[in-house]
C-alpha cells in the first residue's frame, strides 16, 4: 500500500513538471511564434515549481535521498546513529508543530488576495504548504516509531541524493 | 550578541541538526523556527518567507528546466555519438581516453548545468572504457570523472549561477558568459595535468580516426552540439527571457532525441520528468530552507555588519577576495554547495559591494570556488558518488584527486587575480562593469 501510494505521488510530481514544462512551450510559441502574450503560462509555472517542491519534499523523495551531512553519523555505532537520530527528529517535531498554527493562520489569511491571472485564491494556492508540514511530522513521528524500535534508518545514498549542483 | 542570543541559538540549531543527519533544509527550516520562537516573532514568518520567496522568484524556474534538457540530452545513444566524437579529436594523444573525459565533460557541461548530473550521466560508462583491460587504474579514471564534472557547472548552462543570479540580483546573461572562459581553463588544466604525466604513467593512446572520417563523426554529433547555440541564441538575441530560454533548450533537447536520434520512448520520457523532479524536489527544499533563514540573517544586520567591519579594517579588494577565497575552500570541505551559496555568499556580498568588486567577477569565483569544494575530503559530493559508482576506496581517490585539486587551485588564483579572464566575454556583449 506504501509502495502503491509513493508510486502514485511520484505520478503527480511527473505530472507537475510536464505542465510545468508544456506551459513554457505554450508561452514560448504564443508570444514569438503567434505575437500574443499570455499572462497566465507564467503563473501556472510558478504555482507548479511551488507545489512541486513543496508535494515532492512532503510525499516523494525520501530521507534517504534528501541533502544531509552524514559524516558524523555515517562513522557512528548503531546505537550512537540512533540516539542522533531521535534526538534530531524530535526537535524537528517540536519545531514544526510549534509553528504549524502560526503558519495555519498565515495561509488562511492570505484569503483575502487572489492570484493575477487565473483568480485563484491565495489561500489556496498556499495551502500545499500545510500539507507538506503536516505530512513532514506525520513522517518524523513514523520515524521516530522506528527508531525506537531499534530500526535504523542507514546512511543516505549519494547517487540518488542530487542537489542539482 | 551574547552567547544564548536567539541567532546564536538558531546557528547552532542548524549545525547540530544537519550534523545529527537531518536534511539540510529541514534543518535551516526549523532552526529559523527556533530564532523566531525565541525572539517572540511570529512563527507564521517562516510559511511567509518560504512561500512568498518560491512564488515570487521566477527566475528560479530555470533550474528544473535547464535539469529536464540535461536529462533529455542523457540517452545512450547521444553519449555515444559525443564520445566518438571527442574520441576522434583527442583520443589519438597518449592517455587520449582520459583527455576524451576531460573533452566530453566540457561538451556535456555545455548542454547541464549540474556537476552531479554530469558524473552520474558518463561516470558509469567512462569508468567501463577506462578500466577495460587494465588500461587506467580504476582509481584514476574515477579521480577524473570526479574532477572534470566540476567544468560542468561553470561552463553555461549553470544551475549555481542562476542561483547567484537570484541572491546578487546580477543579470542571467553575464554571468553564463562569464563562466565560459574559466569553465575552458578548467578543463585546460586538466588536460595539461594528463599529457604531463602519460608518459610517466604509460597510459595508452587510442587507435587514432583517420581524418576523414572527422566530418562525419562531427556531423553525426552534431544536433547534440548545437544545443548550447540555441540556448546562448535565444538568451543573447534579447529574444526571450533567460528561464524561456532554458524551457527552449529543453524543448530542442527533447525533439533532438525523440526524433533525431529517435532513442525517446513513453517509459523513458516518464523517467526523465520523475528523475528531474526529484533534483527539482531536492534542490527546492535546499532554497525553501536559504529563503527562510536568509530572511533570519537580514534582520539581523549581519550582511551589512560584516561589510562595515571590513570597511573599517581596511582591507583591499584581492585581500578580501583571497580571503572569501580560503574561506570558501575551507567550507567546501565540510558543507554542500547550494548551501554555502546560498546561505555564505549572501553574506559576503555587501562586503563585495562596498570594496568595489565586480558582482558577475565575484559570483564566477565563488561558485568555481564552491563547485571545487564538491571533490575536496572529507565531505565532497562528486567523491562519495564516484566511489559508489566505481567501487574504489575513498583514500585511493583522494589521492588521485589531489594533483588536480592542485591545478585547479592554480586556475582559480589566476580567475580571481586577473578579473579581464571573466569580465571579457560579457563586455564584448555590451557588460559594463
Amino acid at each position: 500500500m506504501r509502495r502503491w501510494l509513493r508510486r502514485r505521488a511520484e505520478n503527480v510530481a511527473a505530472a507537475m513538471l510536464a505542465v510545468m514544462f508544456a506551459a513554457f512551450v505554450v508561452q514560448i510559441v504564443f508570444r514569438y511564434f503567434l505575437n500574443f502574450p499570455v499572462g497566465w503560462t507564467s503563473e501556472l509555472t510558478v504555482v507548479m515549481w511551488l507545489w512541486l517542491v513543496l508535494w515532492g519534499a512532503a510525499f516523494v523523495v525520501d530521507e534517504r535521498e534528501e541533502i544531509r551531512f552524514d559524516l558524523l553519523s555515517g562513522a557512528a555505532g548503531r546505537r550512537t546513529r540512533i540516539a542522533m537520530g531521535l534526538a534530531a527528529s524530535l526537535a524537528l517535531l517540536v519545531l514544526y508543530g510549534a509553528s504549524l498554527p502560526a503558519a495555519w493562520s498565515y495561509v488562511t489569511f492570505m484569503k483575502v488576495e487572489k492570484s493575477s491571472y487565473l483568480k485563484i485564491r491565495m489561500d489556496w494556492l498556499f495551502s500545499i504548504y500545510l500539507v507538506f508540514v503536516v505530512a513532514i511530522l506525520g513522517r518524523y513521528v513514523w520515524i521516530v516509531w522506528r527508531l525506537l524500535r531499534g530500526r535504523d534508518e542507514g546512511a543516505a545514498d549519494i547517487t540518488k541524493a542530487s542537489s542539482g549542483l | 550578541m551574547s552567547v544564548a542570543s536567539p541567532f546564536a541559538l538558531a546557528v547552532g540549531a542548524i549545525v547540530a541538526l544537519s550534523l545529527l543527519g537531518l536534511p539540510i533544509g529541514h534543518a535551516m527550516i526549523a532552526g529559523s523556527v527556533l530564532y523566531l520562537w525565541t525572539k517572540g516573532l511570529d512563527m507564521g514568518t517562516a510559511a511567509e518567507q518560504l512561500l512568498n520567496g518560491m512564488y515570487t522568484s521566477y527566475l528560479l524556474l530555470a533550474i528544473p528546466l535547464f535539469i529536464l534538457a540535461a536529462e533529455f540530452m542523457n540517452s545512450g545513444s547521444i553519449m555515444d555519438r559525443l564520445l566518438r566524437f571527442c574520441n576522434a579529436l583527442v583520443g589519438r594523444w597518449r592517455g587520449g581516453l582520459a583527455q576524451v573525459n576531460v573533452v566530453q565533460s566540457i561538451i556535456f557541461a555545455s548542454m547541464s548545468g549540474s556537476a552531479l548530473a554530469d558524473a552520474a550521466a558518463s561516470g558509469r560508462l567512462m569508468q567501463t572504457l577506462m578500466t577495460k583491460d587494465g588500461r587506467y587504474p580504476a582509481s584514476f579514471a574515477a579521480a577524473l570523472t570526479a574532477v572534470s564534472s566540476v567544468i560542468g557547472p561553470i561552463i553555461p548552462p549553470s544551475i549555481p549561477l542562476v542561483l547567484y543570479a537570484l541572491i546578487s540580483d546580477t543579470s542571467i546573461g553575464y554571468l553564463f558568459l562569464a563562466g565560459v572562459i574559466p569553465g575552458l581553463l578548467l578543463g585546460a588544466v586538466q588536460m595539461g595535468l594528463i599529457a604531463a604525466t602519460a608518459r610517466r604513467r604509460n597510459f595508452p593512446v587510442e587507435p587514432a580516426v583517420p581524418l576523414r572520417e572527422l566530418p562525419r563523426v562531427t556531423w553525426e554529433a552534431l544536433p547534440a552540439l548545437l544545443m548550447p547555440v540555441i540556448l546562448l541564441g535565444c538568451l543573447y538575441s534579447g529574444i526571450t527571457t533567460p528561464t524561456e530560454a532554458a524551457a527552449a533548450a529543453a524543448a530542442y533537447a527533447l525533439l533532438v532525441s525523440a526524433f533525431l536520434y529517435r532513442s525517446v520512448r513513453w517509459r523513458d520520457l516518464y523517467d526523465s520528468l520523475l528523475t528531474s523532479a526529484r533534483t527539482t524536489i531536492s534542490i527546492g527544499m535546499l532554497i525553501a530552507g536559504a529563503l527562510v533563514f536568509n530572511y533570519v540573517i537580514t534582520i539581523e544586520n549581519i550582511p551589512k555588519s560584516l561589510a562595515a567591519l571590513m570597511k573599517a579594517a581596511e582591507l583591499s579588494p584581492l585581500g578580501f577576495l583571497l580571503m572569501a577565497n580560503l574561506l570558501l575552500l575551507a567550507l567546501g570541505c565540510f558543507l554542500e554547495g547550494t548551501t554555502i551559496l546560498l546561505v555564505i555568499v549572501p553574506v559576503l556580498l555587501p562586503t563585495a559591494h562596498a570594496l568595489g568588486i565586480d558582482p558577475v567577477h565575484f559570483g564566477v569565483v565563488a561558485v568555481v570556488n564552491i563547485m571545487i569544494g564538491l571533490v575536496t575530503p572529507p565531505y565532497g559530493l562528486l567523491l562519495f558518488m564516484m566511489m559508489k559508482i566505481a567501487g574504489v576506496p575513498l583514500k585511493d581517490l583522494v589521492r588521485e584527486v589531489l594533483p588536480f585539486l592542485a591545478v585547479m587551485i592554480g586556475a582559480l588564483a589566476l580567475v580571481t587575480l586577473v578579473p579581464d579572464l571573466v569580465l571579457f566575454l560579457p563586455r564584448l556583449m555590451g557588460y559594463k562593469a
